[in-house]
């Protein structure tokens, strides 16, 4: 953060002056915020600044005030469409529609903006390109904010983040006192900040000395532990309710099918899957490997510290960030930081 | 910018025939500059068909593209997509995403022995390379088709086994495990007619599709009694797929992906991941 070669710009503002800028964003472009709906934390449309929960956003970081679906869902939804169809008799007409609005998002923790990073692995680095994905991403600013504290679940320094990491954002935001600093991270950023309007800083914002370490098994490690009994056990836990596929920042498995708009009209359509659900890999002959449910939980975890890695070249990283959501959704009491330890234990 | 990779081509059904039991044969010729994408397909590969309103499935390519530019799916009743497709017929339209996937290194495969081996509807993406063969036929040695099916009316491509078997150095073994009156070739698992044919390894490749429990016993046995090397033991596999092409996650093997990594494997890749398969 004190590194002085950068041409790190930072400003002081106020509550009064985020909001104003915020109303003036708002007004050109799609607002996205953290917003209480029927009493669930969630990020969604705000036309004003007031429609935001500020309460959520600047008190901590306590399960209840943040947003359970990560950024995830404004990159790639749980439900896209991809064409739609027209049918008249014998003929077929195809349909195209992309998504074109300029969003900026506001109240992105460094978990989530990491999350963005490793989808990006995916939709964007690895051929073909992903056009919906390239497209949101494209017209899409994050402003990220530090986390003030830890969260009960929150891991993300052990897998390569922190609180207050501003990497994988456009602009970022520390919370003062009373105000805040505000830094264009990049230019994407810097093209949102209004130009003479601020206070310039030199105040350099605090670094969070927070941390939590769960062992993360070296790459050579997760074969060696697939056929353990560990599995089975562990496995018995889960539901296969595949909520913490519903929440976690990089879990991206789809299902692609056609609904019906109306007569000889429909949709094809992805929507979010979870590779622990029961049918996920249920054949059209009824041939379902990973029928187990202690296979489907090996297959996730393997995914996040594997799998993904590998198949997307990580390079050293995981595909987890460490946001916790997953243990906080867990009806069954499945914590993957259990999960880690539980690993290193039998070294 | 890049392309919406899950938009199909347009193609016509020109042909859907009875290939056995609630398996049918459609012929599908692209439009609209399809054909472009699909020229010089390789045996092995694979596509999406559509069922407009239903969905779309991966099914292997069952002609090799040297046959001509129309394409050949042999697709069983089953689910969804496949009986919104048998619905179809001469004329109707479909969509097509492809070809996808890998595909059998057929010029690595010259001045070997070839032994296919097809279970069912597995036999779809090996008759492409049957076909390859047949028209290519001096650059192999000799050529052993292994054949089989639960029962006689399962036998997928029964009117093309005169070709298969007049063609030079080329034979053909048929086994189905429930025979009916009128059979009279061998009777019983395809590792069993394997077994009593006992080929030789030397120079040897082996191509096999099935399902997978028969992949799995087939290059156990080839392995185990034959000593083939797991690397000339050629396998195609299946799985559920949404894209085909890397993205949805769904067709995993360990840290392969069976959609872009294969769907053709030889067992030094994949042997310690088969099981996950099963």
């Amino acid at each position: 953060m004190s590194n002085s070669n950068t041409e790190k710009k930072l400003w002081l503002i106020s509550q009064a002056e985020l909001e104003a800028w915020l109303d003036g964003i708002a007004d050109a472009r799609q607002l996205i915020a953290p917003r209480q709906i029927s009493g669930i934390e969630l990020y969604r449309p705000v036309s004003k600044s007031d429609e935001i929960d500020w309460q959520g956003l600047t008190h901590g970081y306590a399960p209840s005030n943040r947003p359970v679906l990560s950024v995830k869902e404004i990159f790639f939804p749980p439900t896209e469409r991809l064409f739609s169809i027209q049918r008249s008799g014998q003929e077929i007409h195809l349909e195209e529609s992309f998504p074109e609005w300029e969003t900026v998002v506001l109240g992105v923790r460094p978990c989530d903006a990491r999350g963005v990073k490793l989808l990006d692995a995916l939709f964007l680095d690895t051929n073909p390109v992903d056009l919906f994905y390239a497209r949101r991403r494209a017209n899409t600013t994050l402003i990220g904010l530090a986390c003030k504290e830890l969260g009960p679940t929150c891991f993300c320094s052990s897998v390569g983040g922190a609180p207050d990491n501003a990497h994988d954002m456009d602009i970022m935001l520390y919370q003062l006192e009373e105000n805040y600093l505000i830094e264009a991270v990049n230019d994407k950023g810097r093209f949102l900040i209004p130009s003479g309007e601020w206070n310039e800083t030199t105040i350099i914002p605090h670094k969070s000395n927070q941390t939590v370490q769960f062992p993360i098994p070296k790459k050579g490690k997760w074969l060696e532990h697939f056929n353990d009994d560990y599995w089975m056990k562990i496995g018995e836990r889960c539901l296969s309710c595949r909520a913490c596929a519903y929440v976690c920042p990089t879990c991206r498995c789809f299902i692609v099918r056609d609904e019906m708009i109306k007569a000889n009209k429909f949709e094809r359509v992805r929507c979010w899957d979870s590779c622990s659900g029961k049918n996920y890999r249920q054949l059209a002959g009824g041939h379902r490997p990973r029928a187990e449910i202690n296979e489907r939980m090996r297959n996730r975890i393997f995914c996040k510290f594997y799998y993904y890695p590998e198949q997307y070249g990580l390079g050293g990283a995981s595909a987890c960030t460490g946001c916790g959501r997953c243990i906080e959704v867990c009806h069954a009491g499945v914590d993957i930081t259990e999960v880690l330890q539980d690993l290193e234990k039998m070294e | 910018m890049s392309e919406n990779f899950m938009l199909p081509h347009l193609a016509k059904i020109v042909e859907a025939r009875d290939l056995a039991a609630e398996i049918k044969l459609f012929r599908v010729e692209l439009m609209n500059g399809g054909s472009d994408a699909f020229r010089n397909f390789q045996p092995g590969q694979f596509a999406f068909l559509s069922a407009f309103g239903l969905g779309e499935a991966p099914f292997g390519i069952a002609n090799d593209s040297g046959r001509g530019s129309a394409l050949d799916f042999a697709i069983a009743r089953l689910g969804n997509v496949t009986t919104g497709l048998h619905e179809l017929g001469e004329g109707d339209t479909v969509g097509v995403r492809g070809p996808l996937g890998n595909w059998f290194p057929m010029k690595k495969f010259k001045g070997k022995n070839l032994i296919v081996l097809g279970g069912g509807i597995g036999g779809a993406p090996l008759r492409p390379v049957i076909q390859y063969v047949i028209d290519h036929r001096s650059d192999y040695q000799h050529l052993t088709i292994l054949w089989a099916a639960r029962h006689p009316s399962l036998l997928v491509f029964t009117d093309e086994y005169e070709e298969w078997r007049s063609a030079p150095d080329t034979e053909l073994h048929l086994t189905v495990d429930n025979p009916d009156d009128k059979w009279n070739h061998d009777v019983g698992l395809i590792t069993q007619l394997l077994e009593k044919i006992s080929p030789s390894s030397a120079n040897t490749i082996t191509i096999t599709c099935g399902p997978p429990i028969m992949i799995h016993f087939v290059t156990k046995m080839l392995q185990e009694k034959m000593g083939f090397a797991p690397k000339n033991n050629y396998v195609t596999l299946e799985a559920r797929m949404h894209c085909g092409l890397g993205k949805c996650g769904r067709c995993n093997l360990g840290e392969k992906l069976i959609c872009v990594d294969g769907p053709v494997f030889n067992m030094e890749e994949v042997g310690g991941l088969l099981e996950t398969f099963l």
